[in-house]
């Protein structure tokens, strides 16, 4: 910022000189032109201290044979652990599995989310409003491990409420999370559960970033609702529904703890996914080199939804800034 | 739809049973926190029934509850606090300033969340064994801080952004020294920012397990891990504990989003989306 300078004699000068004198701390910072990059130092430390210097280690790591139980020490073996990766088909299989897992929550929410949300749409009268978002956004903000805990309970296959009402209403009892066939579709149905309410969110933000005179105008018109919808809700509202989504995906993509708690993976490994796959590597079998091997492909894929996200966001920004 | 008040009344009617239907698993559990643990695991459903305060008096005696939920409060708050100033001093200098690198600084602040908790904190783990802070409370909440401040620096960035530069220039012309400014006159116009950024974050690390679960231990383990645990190991579940847990845990939350539900939409979005629902 460019300094102002007064000629001398004016007051706000002369104020401006004692308030100088007043702070000598304040008037060094100002002088120097470090300032910017002192502000920043903090972040930095904390940035490079817990991301850059673990990001080098688990580096160095994915290059070793490297077993945190066993007494051998650890081996160097180069590029083998994503050889070995790249090789092995039940990675494949994980890759797989954890990509239908996403199409399928995140489609699932958001096609439940956007219908919601046009529900929600003229909610504005609502009596209780404030209370009924409170109960409608709740599953989202729950704790994950508190979410996949509780619906053991609910889908317990001898006191679960589930299986009350499936009994009651087809006469038949299920085993949701036990059941090879079942578990993965019940884990779905279950995040579906919970990340609608955050796409219902985005929808409505979506609509409400529709200009009132285009709704207006196609109101006066008598514009089919399906135009309406092509025409003026959509050009106005894409970016933030498509920001709703790809948060939606990043977040599938990061899924750990629900599974963790409510099928550990199971049965067999058919709700096994990227994260929890991960964690059983690192944590459970103790294979630190294959572990880091895995991390350091889903850093990759992490840092590449990241970038698109960034491109949809700064290209709606100019977009914005045009019009 | 104001000329048919029966047809709003039946809409209105229709948005209740949505948003109680979204609710109905939550509120099951919050029931069973209330049932004694026969009519917990009764085959037969039981929806009415006399409630009753054991479970909680019983969670509450134990010893462990009340000091992971003090853990809880003390790493949630605690580490937030620390991330959002931290953050507001990186923040101001990325909105006002410009240094070279600030879109790619913030961008891998931002990837860093993007990553599945098991691959962040595997190299944290093994770094954190060497240097002996595992289990240890600074490594804990310095964690938690680093956890915290992507988060915060995107919602604080885009609010600092939005305040016109005219607020500094002013400060700065009247005598205010470059302190004064940022904190007298900039940081009073980005309150929303504030507090969206810290309620957000708090939930995060409230709910968060992982990070906690592998590198915390005795002295700095949260309620997450005692859920967790209790369902882990083995045997027979102790549901009417389970759930009187979950209950006093989840409460907080829902009062949150009932309080601050305008800042909801910019708190889920990592602060990239603003705007009020």
């Amino acid at each position: 910022m460019a300094q102002t300078t007064f000629p001398a004699e004016t007051p706000a000068a002369a104020s401006y000189q004692q308030a100088r004198r007043r702070l000598p701390m304040a008037r060094a910072l100002d002088e120097t032109r470090a300032f910017p990059v002192i502000l920043i130092g903090p972040v930095l430390v904390f940035f490079i201290v817990w991301n850059v210097v673990p990001l080098l280690w688990l580096l160095g790591v994915s290059f070793y044979q490297y077993k945190l139980t066993s007494a051998r020490p650890a081996e160097y073996i180069q590029f083998e652990n994503f050889i070995d990766i790249w090789r092995a088909s039940e990675v494949w299989g994980l890759l797989g599995r954890t990509l239908s897992f996403m199409l399928l929550t995140v489609g699932g929410a958001t096609l439940l989310g956007m219908l919601l949300g046009f529900l929600f749409w003229g909610s504005g009268k609502l009596p209780g409003r404030r209370l009924a978002l409170t109960l409608l956004f709740t599953p989202m903000v729950l704790p994950p491990v508190a979410v996949g805990t509780f619906y053991r309970l609910i889908l317990d296959p001898i006191f679960g409420i589930a299986n009350f009402f499936t009994e009651k209403l087809i006469g038949q009892r299920f085993d949701f999370l036990g059941n090879k066939d079942l578990a993965f579709a019940t884990t779905i149905a279950v995040d579906v559960w919970m990340w609608t309410p955050f796409m219902i969110l985005m929808t409505l933000a979506a609509l409400a970033s529709v200009p009132k005179a285009e709704l207006e105008a196609a109101e006066i018109d008598q514009i089919p609702w399906l135009k309406r919808i092509w025409y003026v809700i959509l050009p106005n509202g894409k970016f933030i529904l498509m920001l709703g989504i790809l948060l939606r995906t990043i977040d599938a993509f990061k899924t750990t703890d629900l599974p963790y708690l409510m099928t550990n993976g199971g049965p067999g490994n058919t709700t096994e996914f990227v994260g929890l796959s991960l964690y059983r590597t690192g944590f459970e079998a103790f294979q630190m080199g294959e572990a880091s091997a895995l991390a350091i492909i889903t850093l990759l894929i992490a840092i590449a939804f990241a970038s698109i996200y960034l491109y949809v966001l700064s290209y709606r920004e100019t977009r914005a800034q045009l019009q | 739809m104001n000329a048919h008040p029966w047809r709003q009344r039946l809409y209105h009617l229709v948005l209740w049973v949505v948003a109680l239907a979204f609710f109905m698993p939550v509120l099951w559990i919050f029931l069973a926190a209330f049932k004694s643990s026969g009519e917990l695991v009764s085959p037969n459903p039981v929806f009415l029934f006399r409630p009753t305060m054991d479970n909680i008096i019983r969670v509450v005696q134990e010893p462990n509850f009340l000091d992971y939920l003090r853990m809880s409060f003390i790493l949630s708050i605690g580490s937030v606090v620390i991330a959002i100033a931290v953050a507001f001093l990186a923040a101001y200098s990325f909105s006002r300033y410009r240094p070279t690198g600030t879109n790619f600084i913030m961008f891998l602040l931002l990837s860093t969340r993007m990553v599945p908790a098991p691959a962040v904190v595997l190299p944290i783990f093994l770094m954190y064994t060497a240097l002996g802070w595992a289990k240890t409370f600074h490594g804990m909440i310095l964690f938690y801080v680093m956890f915290s401040i992507p988060f915060s620096l995107w919602i604080l960035k885009g609010f600092l952004d939005g305040v016109s530069l005219r607020y500094d220039e002013t400060a700065l012309v009247n005598g205010g020294s470059r302190l004064h400014t940022m904190f007298r006159v900039v940081l009073p116009q980005v309150k929303p920012g504030l507090v969206a950024a810290f309620i957000f974050n708090i939930i995060f690390v409230w709910n968060e397990f992982l990070f906690n679960y592998i590198l915390g231990g005795q002295g700095t383990t949260m309620i997450p891990v005692l859920l967790a645990t209790g369902v882990k190991q083995g045997g027979m579940t102790d549901w009417s504990f389970i759930a009187a847990i979950s209950f006093i845990y989840m409460l907080p939350l829902i009062l949150a989003i009932y309080v601050f539900q305008r800042y909801l939409l910019v708190g889920m979005t990592f602060g990239t989306v603003r705007g009020e629902v």
